[in-house]
């Protein structure tokens, strides 16, 4: 038993415990998350929380719910009959899901998911799948019935895959937690879309993000500290980059941690900002760590190990630890270890988080001159089979074989395989986008490519049903293609960069140009046809000469035009 | 002569390729046998140059970084640094070196320097127009390399000039941005604020031909002279600008000589001799050579003799690839004009 958090039991579902004064805090915890979901069934585990809340109705005691990555949490503070009445209800709601609500709670998740920006690093790093799921929409939820979701609910809100944890003076009188039996589910598979390590990508522009993977280890949270205070001092203080330097430490309580570390930037001033964030990574890795840094750290860390609220506010990550058979450890034992580390320490953390290094420069950067390998966004290969042709010039081919279906140009291809398809989405009009497990994408569109009917049947046809994600009519490509954009990165492979060149927004000298000739074409075209109908009949013209000039007239036309269909062709308007 | 080698649009030769292929300078010094033909001869001007070659053939690094070590406050090492960099075949050395001691900030510093020359006589100094993909893609393979030392260098050692100084040729390389390359001068700024390479560097960065402007090379050219001590070298960055800018004007008609004609622009070149070269603190330092030969050249050019005899007066024989290649064959434009300042030939 750690110091200051008592374990016990209430009705068969290991408990919390920690002494506390003032209004009675109280968490269920599941060991369910969105990284056990599958791409096409997104959402699930969220839609399950709200309806689990919706009972709850307007009470005058805060609650809430959060679905993270791995583990999902009832949260609640009031007084001890109202703590008692919110986890009665969470629990009675979970063994009968309010159905009724089924369609209004997918429209606020919907409403939710409008204004939530998730990051793109998850899914670079782990594809779309597992971890890398938090990355995308949630595409599941339209679809679900109301069998889903009770099979979902029965299967990982379970009283063996949930951990109570209480912060009061008592356990409270009369609690009761009537769940169905189950199994504690293991941790999520941690699965990986990148070859090698240190990597990037760009995308955004919102300045620099990094993640690492590194032992989850107090060390670690030191490196994530000094980290922060030192790209807050580099690129904030000294050079004046940016306005937010900062660093994030969670714990996958797989007995790993991802640092994260982000900042900011200016337009004009992301190269300066890129540079800064490359050399304060590499003053880590060198082992230049300043003492005072790691003091400053060492003494915030340990100010919220000795606080006086220090048991309670541990209570929801030890329940996750718990969850994940990794036994919470004591606040005194954290202490020894904090005090005992050393610079050293937090150096071979450094380096650890440099071979597992992902970094997002913003769009138009490389950071393959400061040794990060660009993440993959082709396939090694392209299946073999019918092979179409794009309508407009200049796109990749499209080739749908027995096994997928692949996007090729200049020697490079984007491939899914049906066997690794994680999502199959599929618009009214006959538009598809395949998603692989890699996080690689490949649009079809019938009509850009003059697939066939039966062609696309068997598309649909070899992508296993439960992949399959029904979305309703689109309004326009173009806007879903910005949708795909944000929620998708990965899209932008070799088939995303052709397509955004001839989709390229009309600049305003092309409008003029497109204005202008369009003018002069027409105004020319009614002088050719004005020749064309009455130049016949002018007796001091021959047959011959009529028609010469009636061909030249209309071909000036026609070299007048040119620009202007060339300018509406390969843009759109603004 | 100083460590200028990288100008990329149309890079002079180095003092390294003359040196093995002597200047030839007869036909226009037999004109007037008084005076000496030039000498781009680094060693002439800097006895402490032979040591160095000698030491890096001996591959002797223990005293080449005592003598690195030894060398006082405010010395623009990039120059030693440059120096052993160009010796043919120190890569092999040097990557033995690198690797037995990869905490050595000279060695990776010296190293990643030769990467960067390596990849540069790849590219060869023609026009971009006449530099084939392939020789495009093995410089930058080259740079990345150069720059991978380069940050470990300054991460070991965020003070180290040279390190610093080399990561501005490798930021213009490899385009990372004027904004980027302006953090790499004030990095090296803040420990070292005349830092004449370093600032050499960071004018041809902020040149147009590299995406910079005339507005931000002027201003940082002036922003050098009076930022300096009386008697530095900075000043002549003022007459550096004006020189690209000279060149980057067209050679037919009379565009080149009307903008140098400009009062403006002679006025700004008197001012930055007599607060640099001519100043009664001047001292000869590392570029002074270099420094020396840009007044002169543009002195010339101008048409203003007398001001460009002091400076030829200065200069001896002594002479760089930088000025002189852009007004022609070096030894050649060097010869004319000081035969026309020096009222000879």
């Amino acid at each position: 038993m750690s110091q200051g958090i008592h374990h016990t039991e209430v009705d068969g579902i290991p408990t919390l415990f920690a002494y506390a004064t003032g209004p009675m805090r109280a968490g269920l915890v599941f060991r369910v998350g969105v990284a056990d979901e599958t791409l096409a069934g997104a959402g699930i585990t969220h839609l399950v929380e709200h309806l689990a809340l919706h009972r709850q109705g307007l009470a005058d005691y805060h609650f809430n719910g959060a679905t993270k990555a791995a583990f999902t949490h009832f949260h609640v503070e009031g007084a001890e009959h109202e703590i008692v009445a919110y986890l009665d209800g969470v629990c009675t709601s979970l063994l009968d899901l309010p159905m009724e609500r089924l369609e209004t709670e997918k429209e606020i998740l919907r409403t939710e998911e409008a204004r939530r920006e998730p990051g793109q690093l998850p899914l670079w790093r782990y594809g779309a799948q597992g971890y890398g799921l938090v990355s995308y929409p949630e595409w599941g939820v339209r679809g679900l019935r109301p069998d889903d979701v009770r099979d979902w609910a029965g299967t990982w809100f379970t009283r063996d895959n949930a951990v109570l944890w209480i912060a009061g003076e008592r356990l409270p009188a009369g609690l009761s937690l009537k769940l169905p039996a189950g199994q504690r589910r293991p941790m999520p598979a941690v699965t990986s879309a990148l070859p090698t390590a240190p990597a990037y990508f760009s995308d955004g522009k919102g300045g620099v993000l990094l993640d690492a993977v590194v032992t989850d280890t107090t060390a670690a949270r030191l490196y994530a500290g000094v980290l922060e205070r030192e790209l807050s001092r580099s690129l904030r203080q000294e050079g004046g980059y940016s306005y937010t330097a900062a660093s994030d430490y969670t714990s996958r309580r797989d007995g790993f941690a991802t640092v994260t570390a982000f900042a900011d930037a200016l337009p004009a001033k992301q190269d300066a900002v890129l540079g800064g964030f490359v050399d304060v990574l590499a003053g880590l890795q060198v082992g230049r760590i300043a003492q005072a840094d790691l003091e400053a750290v060492r003494g915030r860390s340990d100010a919220t190990l000795t606080a006086p609220d220090a048991a309670v506010r541990r209570l929801p990550g030890a329940a996750e630890e718990l969850l994940a058979h990794r036994p919470p450890r004591g606040l005194e034992e954290l202490r020894a270890e904090l005090w005992a580390m050393t610079p050293q320490h937090v150096h071979a953390v450094a380096l650890e988080a440099a071979g597992t290094a992902l970094l997002q420069a913003p769009s138009g950067h490389r950071a393959d001159w400061a040794g990060y390998t660009a993440a993959p966004t082709t396939s090694s290969y392209a299946v073999t089979g019918k092979r179409f042709e794009a309508v407009r010039k200049d796109e990749p081919a499209m080739v749908v074989g027995g096994e997928g279906v692949s996007l090729t140009a200049g020697g490079e291809a984007a491939t899914v395989l049906y066997s690794a398809c994680a999502a199959l989405l599929s618009w009214p009009d006959g538009g598809r986008r395949l998603i692989g497990t890699d996080g690689l994408s490949v649009e079809v569109e019938p009509g850009e490519y003059g697939i066939d009917a039966h062609t696309m049947a068997t598309i649909d046809a070899a992508v296993h049903p439960s992949a399959v994600v029904q979305l309703p009519p689109r309004q326009q490509r173009q806007q879903r293609q910005s949708e795909g954009a944000a929620s998708a990165g990965r899209t932008a492979g070799s088939a995303g960069a052709v397509r955004q060149k001839t989709s390229a927004r009309r600049t305003g000298g092309q409008t003029a140009l497109l204005v202008i000739f369009g003018v002069l074409a027409g105004l020319w075209s009614l002088l050719a046809l004005s020749y064309t109908v009455f130049g016949a009949s002018d007796p001091e013209t021959s047959t011959g000469e009529w028609a010469a000039l009636t061909v030249f007239l209309w071909a000036v036309g026609a070299l007048l035009a040119w620009p202007a269909v060339r300018v509406v062709r390969s843009t759109r308007r603004g | 002569m100083r460590c200028l080698g990288l100008v990329f649009p149309q890079p002079p030769h180095t003092w390294a390729e003359t040196a093995s292929n002597p200047p030839l300078t007869i036909r226009s010094m037999s004109s007037d046998a008084s005076l000496p033909p030039p000498d781009f001869e680094l060693a002439s001007a800097f006895p402490e140059v032979g040591w160095l070659r000698q030491a890096t053939a001996a591959r002797d690094w223990a005293g080449i970084r005592r003598y690195a070590d030894g060398l006082p406050q405010g010395t623009d090492r990039a120059f030693l640094v440059r120096v052993v960099a160009e010796v043919p075949g120190v890569e092999h050395f040097l990557r033995e070196l690198v690797a037995a001691a990869p905490d050595d900030v000279l060695a990776l510093t010296t190293l990643g320097t030769r990467e960067i020359e390596i990849g540069w006589e790849i590219r060869s100094s023609a026009r971009a127009e006449h530099v084939s993909r392939e020789q495009f893609r093995q410089l930058h393979e080259h740079l990345r390399q150069a720059e991978r030392l380069l940050i470990r260098a300054t991460a070991l050692d965020p003070s180290h000039d040279a390190a610093w100084a080399a990561r501005l040729t490798t930021a213009m390389g490899l385009q990372l941005g004027q904004n980027e390359a302006r953090r790499r001068y004030d990095r090296l700024a803040a420990y070292h604020p005349h830092h004449l390479t370093g600032q050499a560097r960071l004018l041809q960065q902020l040149c147009p031909k590299w995406s910079g402007s005339w507005e931000a090379a002027h201003g940082f050219a002036r922003e050098c002279l009076l930022n300096s001590p009386e008697g530095s070298l900075s000043g002549g960055l003022v007459a550096e600008a004006h020189l690209e800018r000279w060149l980057d004007l067209p050679s037919t008609g009379s565009e080149r000589t009307d903008y140098l004609r400009r009062p403006h622009v002679h006025a700004e070149l008197v001012e930055a001799a007599e607060r640099s070269v001519l100043h009664p603190y001047y001292r000869p330092a590392y570029g002074w050579v270099t420094i020396q030969g840009v007044f002169a050249a543009l002195f010339s050019l101008i048409g203003d003799t007398a001001r460009a005899a002091a400076h030829f007066r200065a200069l001896g024989n002594l002479a760089s690839e930088y000025p002189w290649s852009y007004l022609g064959k070096p030894a050649d434009a060097y010869a004319k004009h000081r035969s026309a300042a020096l009222g000879r030939g």
